[in-house]
């Protein structure tokens, strides 16, 4: 199979997920470094196999690119599919999520047709902010993750290369996502998944597992089958991604009036007790003002701000979240049409 | 939650963090007249990794420390003048005078010695942790090492024997970017030490190592689930020094700017102030206050030592071996 386009490909690897303190507090996945250099050259095979010319990856100092570079040496010597060329952007490399808004800056002003992005929650929360309209391709490599795909990278960039070659119309191979927006101490974050209210005074270590420590938990979806924060609210009420609504939880004491108390996965291998108080329905548009004495606002599980008492937290649930390709969906449309045939 | 950080316990995080940098700030400056003997490795910028994680512990907690070892004495509350008058070489220092600064030890306060043997502390601690474990108590052992030591086979022997003895051991990596003049970006392997955790079978984790609260609260789980039987943890903390290898290190090795840059925007000490001021939970006089005890502290530990006596000739073979 070979086509030949001249579409480009966006690459996002976050070299700092899936290495924080759920590690040790949780059994949470370790996610080496050559493993996402691995996923990477999945993708670059599935998108040659598309003629998929050209891909821009994002550079950083952890080793990630510097494998990808080794491997696309290797590459040329044994295989008869060539890769797409990788051009490893010019860009300043902070360690930092700058990198990720910076590279994707990039990207979307050239005019990529796709990004994939490898990370977790808070990899994609990030490419999200800046992408637009420009479509993502999920891949988890993060800690628990409830908005990417923990899916083979060959399939994904299949279904990538699908829809950057045309053969796969964007309104067929995307999806629409909800998203977040909370603002506080005149920051304004957006999530994907969740926003958590915290008791906890500092940022820290970011992640949040102490569920004495919640506050009140708004998500977009609620998925009984998810691990993290999410998955409170969807074992109390599950809220697909397609619908328009997302869910409020108010968490209350152990033994309090009308407090229900159950078991939820909120890190890998965590089973907490939480109290919920009540929950209910977040309508979209809405702005929701929490009140609250002093503490941290978790955006897609890591703690992001620090409020005061008498500070405000808003959130507001929308319709205006990143396009992410639909793998499944993409691959099934190519198999009932025969786009794979050679 | 784990280790709540009351009051009484920020004013002393930020007491031990502004000891550390004021004790090596004035260290760079009185090495370079000339008095001072030796070799010192000043720990500047590094504080939050040792104030965080010693926080946690009480003197029958042991820590092993490397060649950059003031700030894990300070930490583990080794007395500060003596620690000046043992850096000065004087008879009235922490080890008589007869260490220097690669040597200061404080077995009282479980201060197993900084060491000038890259890598050296590993084993210690588990030796530490094995008598703790034997013993059945809730003790445990850490061994602070740099980025240079995490490609020694120590450090490698030890953690494997950690895992295999399930000790009471933590295990943690400071790493500063550079193995003397050699980038840890070249020399390490695996780029991040906390990922040869795994190898290991135990957690490996990544921390700011600027931010005092994320070290404080990593190690305080991995100090809770050690004291519980739970066993070893590898906690690499990212950090930076400020000053060079050793005192006279031109650092041309580093960037332009680097430091400064990395001084603007991440000081563990500024942050700190920042946050803890801005969530109300401490106010700038109170830490003022602290600033100025600490400066007179400081002034005093280096007018003692200049003046303190030298050790006689007659103590030549004092302290030297133990007997059994």
């Amino acid at each position: 199979m070979s086509y030949s386009n001249p579409a480009s490909v966006g690459i996002i690897a976050n070299p700092a997920s899936g290495r924080d303190i759920r590690r040790l507090t949780a059994k949470a996945t370790v996610f080496p470094t050559i493993e996402k250099a691995n996923m990477i050259q999945r993708v670059l095979g599935a998108l040659g196999a598309f003629g998929v010319g050209h891909v821009m990856m994002m550079p950083d100092m952890t080793g990630i690119a510097a494998a990808v570079e080794r491997a696309i040496v290797a590459h040329r010597a044994e295989a008869h599919i060539p890769w797409p060329a990788v051009e490893f952007l010019n860009m300043d490399i902070s360690e930092s999520v700058t990198d990720t808004f910076n590279a994707v800056d990039l990207m979307v002003a050239r005019g990529v047709a796709a990004i994939v992005v490898l990370g977790g929650d808070g990899t994609h929360r990030a490419v999200a902010m800046r992408c637009g309209d420009v479509p993502i391709t999920t891949l988890s490599t993060g800690t628990n993750n409830a908005f990417p795909d923990l899916r083979e990278a060959t399939t994904a960039g299949f279904a990538t290369g699908l829809l950057a070659s045309g053969r796969v119309s964007r309104a067929e191979a995307t999806l629409a996502n909800k998203r977040i927006v909370v603002e506080a101490c005149g920051r304004c974050e957006v999530a994907l998944v969740d926003v958590c209210v915290t008791r906890h005074m500092h940022i820290a270590s970011r992640a949040v597992w102490q569920p004495e420590a919640l506050e009140e938990l708004f998500v977009a979806f609620a998925e009984p089958d998810s691990v993290g924060l999410s998955s409170i609210a969807g074992l109390l009420q599950p809220v697909r991604r397609d619908e328009p609504h997302g869910l409020r939880v108010r968490f209350g004491r152990a033994g309090g009036s009308g407090v229900r108390r159950f078991v939820a996965p909120i890190a890998p291998g965590l089973l907490e007790r939480v109290s919920v108080a009540k929950h209910g329905l977040m309508r979209p548009g809405e702005r929701v003002r929490v009140v609250s004495g002093a503490g941290t606002v978790a955006v897609d599980g890591e703690r992001e701000i620090e409020f005061g008492r008498g500070d405000t937290v808003e959130v507001m649930l929308d319709s205006n979240g990143p396009r992410t390709i639909d793998v499944a969906r993409t691959l099934h449309i190519a198999a009932t049409r025969g786009l794979l045939d050679v | 939650m784990a280790s709540e950080l009351t009051k009484d316990r920020l004013l002393q995080a930020y007491r031990t963090m502004r000891t550390i940098r004021d004790f090596e700030d004035r260290l760079h400056a009185d090495f370079a007249t000339g008095e001072i003997p030796g070799f010192v490795h000043l720990y500047a910028g590094e504080e939050a990794s040792a104030t965080g994680i010693c926080m946690h512990l009480g003197k029958d907690d042991y820590i092993a420390s490397t060649h950059r070892g003031h700030g894990h004495c300070i930490a583990k509350g080794v007395d500060v003048m003596g620690m000046m008058a043992e850096i000065w070489g004087k008879k009235t220092g922490t080890c008589r005078g007869k260490g220097g600064s690669m040597h200061i030890a404080d077995l009282s306060l479980g201060m197993m010695g900084a060491n000038g043997i890259v890598g050296g502390g590993g084993p210690l601690i588990c030796g530490a942790a094995l008598a703790m474990k034997l013993r059945k108590l809730d003790d445990v052992a850490i061994c602070f090492f740099g980025d240079g030591a995490s490609n020694q086979g120590t450090i490698f022997e030890a953690l494997n024997l950690a895992t295999v003895w399930n000790l009471p051991a933590i295990f943690v990596a400071e790493n500063n970017g550079y193995a003397e003049a050699t980038s840890s970006k070249y020399s390490v392997a695996c780029d991040n030490i906390a990922d040869r955790a795994s190898a290991f079978g135990m957690p490996g984790v990544i921390v700011d190592g600027f931010d005092f609260f994320a070290v404080h609260e990593a190690a305080g789980e991995a100090i809770e689930r050690a004291r519980k039987g739970g066993g070893p943890t590898l906690l690499e903390v990212k950090l930076s020094r400020y000053y060079g290898h050793f005192e006279g290190d031109q650092q041309k090795y580093r960037a332009p700017n680097e430091v400064a840059h990395i001084k603007e925007a991440k000081d563990c000490l500024t942050t700190f102030a920042k946050r803890v001021t801005g969530a109300g939970q401490l106010t700038q006089a109170e830490l003022s206050a602290i600033d100025a005890e600490v400066a007179a502290l400081i002034e005093e530990s280096v007018r003692r030592a200049k003046s303190d006596p030298k050790p006689a000739a007659a103590d030549l073979m004092t302290d030297v071996y133990v007997s059994y």
